[in-house]
């Protein structure tokens, strides 16, 4: 690869926050035409690295050279790059979803005909980029009217409509399902084809391993190594062991389930969307847990896996139609998330940020908001037990914090998860529905989780794991149902689960058990 | 550790309480307060005036005359507009801000003259004496004197003027006319309104006058906030109402920006005009009169008001009994208040060249 | 240098989080010993203290409510013109139909009450926006109160002023002051000793180190001596005068809502509505119910406001509560509270709104024309809240974020007792 061109060279980059030493004499090269991951854990200096090169830090506020198509660049700010055709697609996506996608690919940069915007031409020039990302839309449909996939294309095309010669993309499939991921990657390789440069920065490590020409991998705010994929014969335990600095010997910690007997059940679920009433979400659903199993739920995005887990905790989502759910051999109605609560279910939602935390709060609060009546006397709150509650889940769940009266909002995605965890722990449950519980997690942090998801079942509870990421269904749940569309259309034992027979029925209506 | 606490909370609470006993200075009784009037004050005494909000030019007027005239008579000023929304309640404060200066008289155009009787209650209590300046301040024994022009005065002046207005225009009745009149919540407004119907009401009840949508009860005719769009807008709907095919040929409003807004009214509709009272001279009705669309006007010289009160004060200073006028028909409701009345002067087109002769910015007018 | 920083960290507080604190009442301090100054002394005066007291206890009563209504993700429009309607009917129950006076003040919190019902209705079960609700709200009740009140002044007997203008009685031996004020400053001396003890036990319980013993005496020292001052001036008034009733009615209610908002379950679930109202429900939070309750405890508070000015007024008049709701938004927003919700306290809105009335008082003393005083408050809303977004957003201490929930992450937490009803609303938020 030495004979390609060098397209960027960041050298010795250092940025300082006050008392944080976010990079440290970073390195980062760049050739022309190549896919170039960037690995680290969470905090390990990624985004702050980006940030650098995409002049969100403008140049003054950082030691070190940022050296692009030969000359060395100050960008001021997020303009001067993207001029010099270096644009950054963020994870949380940029788009407006209340305009069109030919609107939103131009704002900020319409095309103009004597001071008015010219929508022909736009429309028409829309189109081109649209084909280039494959996207097939009519360019006036609203954003908020596609998914999340194609939102994702057309910020990309955004991207092309502004010329761009490398692309820098912040986790890309994250919030795709195992199809748009696919299609993205292949995209990426396509833009390879033609020779444009992209940046990824990513924790799925297979589609790393599957699509990257060199990898770059960041530790704490410093540059660990530069692997090139084919050359070195790179693989994930490679990748791992570079992020972490130690062997993983197993990305599951190892775990002798102690299952026990049924304890609840849910029958004939039947839910409807809370809007558009002529759409069934839950489609008469029965699954069953038991004592100390985990329990996943494969399904591929949209398939209603939150939906059943958030109507069947206190109808928190959608209308109720018909099921009964039976806990310990008694029918149980649960009208209202307070009655779920009482009967000891609890639910940890993927999203922590909008739904999971309220981020104003710090560790102690959130840890009791589920259950303030386990501290409280007539009303009134004991502080005290407040604390005491807190903290012994801080020290049991090793949640990096100086201490409880830490807002969340500072904590990393993974401490946040367990702050989240702890809050549902502390309800005392009997069911746990974890829904994508390690999204956004770094490797370590995902271990540690792991763990104790299985600590909790082998308290004997029930663990209910939805999760988008096959390869952490496979490695934890002791049986997995496959939901598509609303129905359930299989359930499969932890010694059948492959990824294929589980992609298989994750995508069929067909109903076939293999127990 | 705990029995150091609870020493120093012994101690805390001791030197706590000597502190109490020791700064035992006693207290102001009020002694300086109640009947023992007219010992007079210092001639550079403070002197407090509360006027309403700046939302007419004779407040201003008003403003600006009381400043310089307390001036001019050796004393300090405080002269204080209440804020345009939250106006009790910064005429309130004002009067207490008074009190707590050390006014020793002071003189409140009321925003609300219901409203105020627990500050004048406390400055009164603090030794000053309050003049109640246009408005009556209501429901307090607390209020030592009144100074106004002779509102019932001004009604009857209106009510005849009107009748006048309509004879010369048409020397038989029977007479179209509709009433207006001024914001309930305003003492005077309905001194107005019972002065003009004292010379009114005989002359409808014998038919030669009429009211012809049949709206006489104040509760009709009053006109929240003195809004001249208020006025504007009964006006427009009393001609859609009743004046479709019937003339209109006069209407009693109880002050100018009234009255300009009616005559606004019966122009849109396309009406001739009727013969339309007023009151206060303002500018602009002053030149309506000239140009002989607005009937008459009222000159209640605020000059001469501002005048008087200064004298009153000027009175109570020397520890004289200010001169009064009419000791028997203002009751406020607690009591009897001692009154100075100034007699207000009609004007129309004949007359207002003489009547606003001394008057630097509507003489010209006339013209 | 680390006695300095154990004093600085500890002072006003156990944690430095509440160092914050220190800014806002530092503000307060400041504004009061600057026009302390400028005026001469006129301020501290105890007439003028009481009158301070007299005069905004009703704004203040209504910052209480916007607080929470604020904290929850909402705001309040109606509030003056739901005390202008509470005002006129207790007033017209009182003088034409003959209510004897305390039946005429479970009347108008009953019409606050109902008021409040309306409004938390819709905004809670239709889920039409509060702005919305109460704009709707604010022109209702005000053309309620005109229709009523044919927009007149209606007197309000003797008996009922005594909430609005009223004092504490005089009584017992002459000591040259109010005996019953003294008593109250007593109380609350006796209380913020009572309470710095707990506070202590507190942080032992939590296997915290209580800040050294010479910072609690120091800090108890300095409040008590606040308390033992404020005690005498307002003791030292004219004869007759003394703390007011409408102060008392103000320090009760700011002691029992800061207790529920910090210290019970129900407190709490306003924050969480407020801070994120969809993470609320999925922990089991009923949404509905803490929206209705906040909107109508709005409404109640409001009427007894109405009241009380009515009863200061002693008429209930057709201008009542015009720009009410602006005062209070403003109080709570100088307190420190965010607009999206789920930030503030209720001694934060408090000292708020005693930085704005200080501030209108001082310039009154000092003869500054109305219009003049509306352009200052204005800009010391702008400017106060714009520091603070600032330095929120620098990442630096924050002054008048400062108040941020000083009482939630804190050492303190015993519930706080009846005999700390009596202490003042300043002092609230130093306590420890």
């Amino acid at each position: 690869m030495s004979d390609v061109p060098i397209l960027l060279e960041m050298r010795s980059i250092t940025k300082e926050f006050p008392g944080v030493k976010a990079l440290s004499d970073v390195n980062l090269v760049v050739r022309a035409g190549e896919i170039h991951a960037i690995c680290g854990e969470n905090g390990a200096g990624k985004s702050t690295l980006m940030k650098v090169l995409s002049g969100v830090y403008p140049h003054g506020t950082y030691d070190g050279k940022i050296i692009y198509q030969g000359s060395e660049s100050k960008f001021s700010d997020i303009r001067a790059s993207e001029n010099a055709g270096i644009v950054i697609i963020h994870q949380e996506l940029a788009l407006i979803p209340g305009m069109s996608i030919a609107e939103n690919i131009f704002l900020g940069n319409e095309p103009r005909k004597r001071g008015a915007i010219d929508w022909k031409a736009a429309n028409r020039m829309a189109l081109d980029l649209m084909a280039r990302v494959g996207l097939e839309e009519d360019p006036d449909t609203l954003i908020k009217d596609i998914g999340v996939g194609k939102q994702q294309l057309v910020e990309i095309a955004k991207a092309f409509a502004k010329d761009v010669k490398l692309l820098i993309l912040d986790e890309p499939t994250a919030a795709l399902n195992e199809a748009d991921s696919k299609h993205l990657l292949d995209l990426l390789r396509g833009f390879r084809s033609r020779g444009i440069t992209s940046i990824m920065i990513s924790h799925k490590l297979n589609e790393i391993e599957a699509i990257a020409d060199q990898i770059t991998i960041l530790r704490d705010g410093r540059t660990v190594e530069t692997l090139d994929v084919k050359a070195d014969g790179v693989d994930e335990d490679r990748i791992v062991r570079g992020m972490v600095g130690r062997e993983l010997s197993s990305r599951f910690p190892d775990h002798t389930p102690k299952i026990g007997d049924v304890f609840f059940e849910v029958r004939n679920w039947n839910v409807r969307h809370p809007i558009s009433a002529e759409r069934q979400v839950c489609k008469n659903e029965s699954f069953v847990v038991r004592r100390g199993e985990i329990v996943g739920f494969a399904g591929l995005m949209g398939a209603g896996r939150t939906e059943l887990a958030m109507s069947v905790f206190g109808r928190s989502y959608g209308v109720y139609e018909s099921g009964t759910i039976i806990k310990d051999g008694k029918e149980i109605v649960l009208k209202s998330v307070a009655d779920a609560i009482d009967n000891g279910l609890a639910y940890v939602s993927e999203d922590r940020k909008a739904i999971g935390l309220n981020l104003l709060d710090d560790i102690k609060t959130s840890t009791v908001a589920a259950k303030l009546s386990k501290i409280s006397h007539h009303g009134v709150l004991n502080e005290v037990e407040e604390y005491q509650a807190a903290e012994a889940y801080r020290k049991e769940l090793r949640t990096k914090a100086p201490t409880v009266d830490e807002s969340v909002s500072k904590l990393s995605g993974g401490n946040q998860q367990k702050v989240v965890l702890a809050k549902w722990m502390f309800t005392d449950p009997d069911l746990l529905i974890l829904d994508e519980p390690t999204r956004g997690i770094d490797v370590g942090a995902k271990y540690e989780i792991y763990g104790i998801i299985q600590r909790l079942a082998d308290q004997g509870k029930g663990v209910v794991v939805i999760s988008s990421e096959l390869p952490e269904l496979i490695g934890l749940c002791d049986r997995i149902y496959t939901v598509f569309e609303g129905a359930i259309t299989g359930e499969i034992a932890r010694a059948d689960a492959t990824p294929e027979n589980l992609m298989k029925q994750m995508t069929s209506t067909k109903k076939m058990a293999t127990r | 550790m705990r029995k150091f606490f609870g020493t120093s909370v012994v101690a805390i609470s001791a030197a706590a309480m000597l502190a109490l006993a020791g700064c035992g200075s006693g207290r102001d009784g009020d002694s300086d307060s109640g009947g023992e009037a007219a010992k007079g004050f210092a001639a550079n005494s403070l002197i407090g005036v509360a006027l309403p909000a700046k939302t007419s030019e004779n407040w201003v007027l008003a403003g600006d005359l009381f400043s310089n005239g307390l001036k001019e008579a050796g004393f300090q000023a405080d002269v204080q507009y209440a804020g345009a929304s939250t106006t009790v309640a910064d005429q309130q404060a004002q009067i207490t801000a008074m009190t707590t200066k050390g006014a020793k008289v002071i003189v409140i155009g009321a925003t609300d003259a219901a409203q105020l009787s627990t500050q004048v209650a406390a400055a009164h209590a603090a030794g000053a004496k309050v003049i109640a300046y246009d408005r009556l301040i209501k429901n307090t024994p607390d209020l030592d004197y009144y100074v106004a022009f002779d509102n019932f005065k001004v009604g009857q002046l209106q009510g005849q003027a009107l009748l006048d207005g309509m004879k010369a225009k048409k020397p038989n009745g029977p007479y179209n006319i509709e009433l207006f009149s001024g914001s309930p919540d305003d003492n005077n407004a309905g001194v107005f309104f019972d002065g003009a119907m004292s010379v009114l009401k005989p002359e409808i009840d014998k038919g030669t006058v009429v009211v012809a949508s049949g709206q006489k009860e104040v509760k009709q005719t009053a006109i929240q906030g003195w809004k001249a769009e208020g006025a504007q807008a009964r006006m427009d709907q009393l001609l859609t109402s009743t004046y479709g095919s019937k003339e209109l040929d006069g209407v009693l409003s109880p002050n100018d920006t009234l009255a300009r807004a009616i005559l606004t009214s019966v122009k849109g509709a396309g009406k001739p005009t009727p013969v339309v009272t007023g009151q206060d001279s303002e500018v602009e009705s002053v030149k309506s009169i000239v140009a002989g669309e607005q009937y008459m006007t009222i000159n209640k010289d605020t000059r001469n008001l501002v005048k008087e009160t200064i004298n009153m004060v000027k009175a109570l200073q020397a520890g004289d009994k200010p001169q009064v006028n009419d000791t028997k028909s203002y009751n406020n409701g607690s009591k009897v208040v001692d009154t100075y009345l100034l007699p207000p002067v009609a004007v129309t087109k004949a007359n207002a060249a003489e009547a606003y002769a001394s008057d630097p910015k509507l003489a010209p007018l006339t013209k | 240098m680390s006695r300095l920083k154990d004093l600085q960290k500890n002072l006003f507080g156990g944690t430095t989080s509440n160092a914050r604190q220190f800014g806002m009442i530092f503000t307060l301090v400041a504004i009061v010993v600057l026009f302390q100054i400028l005026t001469d002394g006129l301020t501290l005066r105890s007439d003028n203290l009481i009158a301070l007291f007299q005069q905004n206890s009703y704004i203040l009563i209504l910052a209480i409510g916007m607080l929470m209504v604020i904290v929850a993700g909402h705001i309040d429009l109606s509030v003056g013109s739901v005390a202008a309607f509470a005002g006129i009917l207790v007033a017209k129950s009182m003088t034409e139909w003959d209510l004897p006076w305390p039946a005429a003040i479970v009347f108008g919190l009953a019409i606050g009450a109902a008021i409040g019902a309306w409004q938390g209705f819709w905004v809670a079960y239709i889920g039409v926006p509060a702005f919305i609700v109460t704009l709707a709200g604010m022109l209702l009740f005000r053309g309620g109160n005109q229709f009523i009140g044919n927009a007149q002044s209606i007197p309000v007997p003797e008996g009922f002023r005594e909430i609005g203008s009223g004092f504490l009685p005089e009584f017992g031996p002459n000591t040259g002051y109010n005996n019953a004020t003294l008593l109250l400053g007593l109380a609350a001396a006796l209380a913020v000793v009572w309470r710095e003890i707990q506070a202590r036990k507190t942080r032992r319980a939590m296997d915290a180190d209580p800040a050294p013993m010479w910072i609690s005496v120091l800090r108890m020292a300095i409040m008590v001596g606040v308390i033992a001052f404020a005690a005498l001036r307002f003791a030292s008034g004219r004869v007759g005068t003394s703390f007011p009733i409408s102060g008392i009615i103000l320090l009760v209610l700011v002691i029992a809502y800061s207790f529920y908002t910090r210290n019970t379950a129900g407190g709490r679930h306003i924050y969480a509505v407020g801070g994120n109202s969809r993470a609320a429900e999925l922990s089991g939070v009923k949404l509905k119910r803490v929206n209705f309750f906040v909107m109508m405890n709005m409404s109640v508070l409001a009427a007894l406001a109405g009241m009380i000015f009515v009863a200061r007024s002693a008429a209930s008049g057709p201008q009542d509560g015009n720009g009410w709701e602006l005062d209070a938004i403003a109080a709570v927003f100088i307190g420190g509270a965010a607009v999206a919700g789920g930030i503030g306290t209720i001694s934060g809105s408090i000292v708020g709104g005693l930085v704005m009335a200080v501030l209108n008082n001082g310039l009154q003393l000092m003869g500054v024309g109305t219009d003049r005083v509306q352009i200052i408050k204005g800009l010391v809303l702008l400017l106060a809240v714009a520091i603070d977004v600032y330095n929120k957003s620098q990442g630096r201490f924050s002054i008048i974020g400062s108040l941020m929930r000083p009482f939630r992450r804190e050492d303190s937490a015993p519930p706080a007792s009846p005999p700390d009803a009596e202490r003042e609303p300043a002092k609230a938020a130093v306590s420890g």
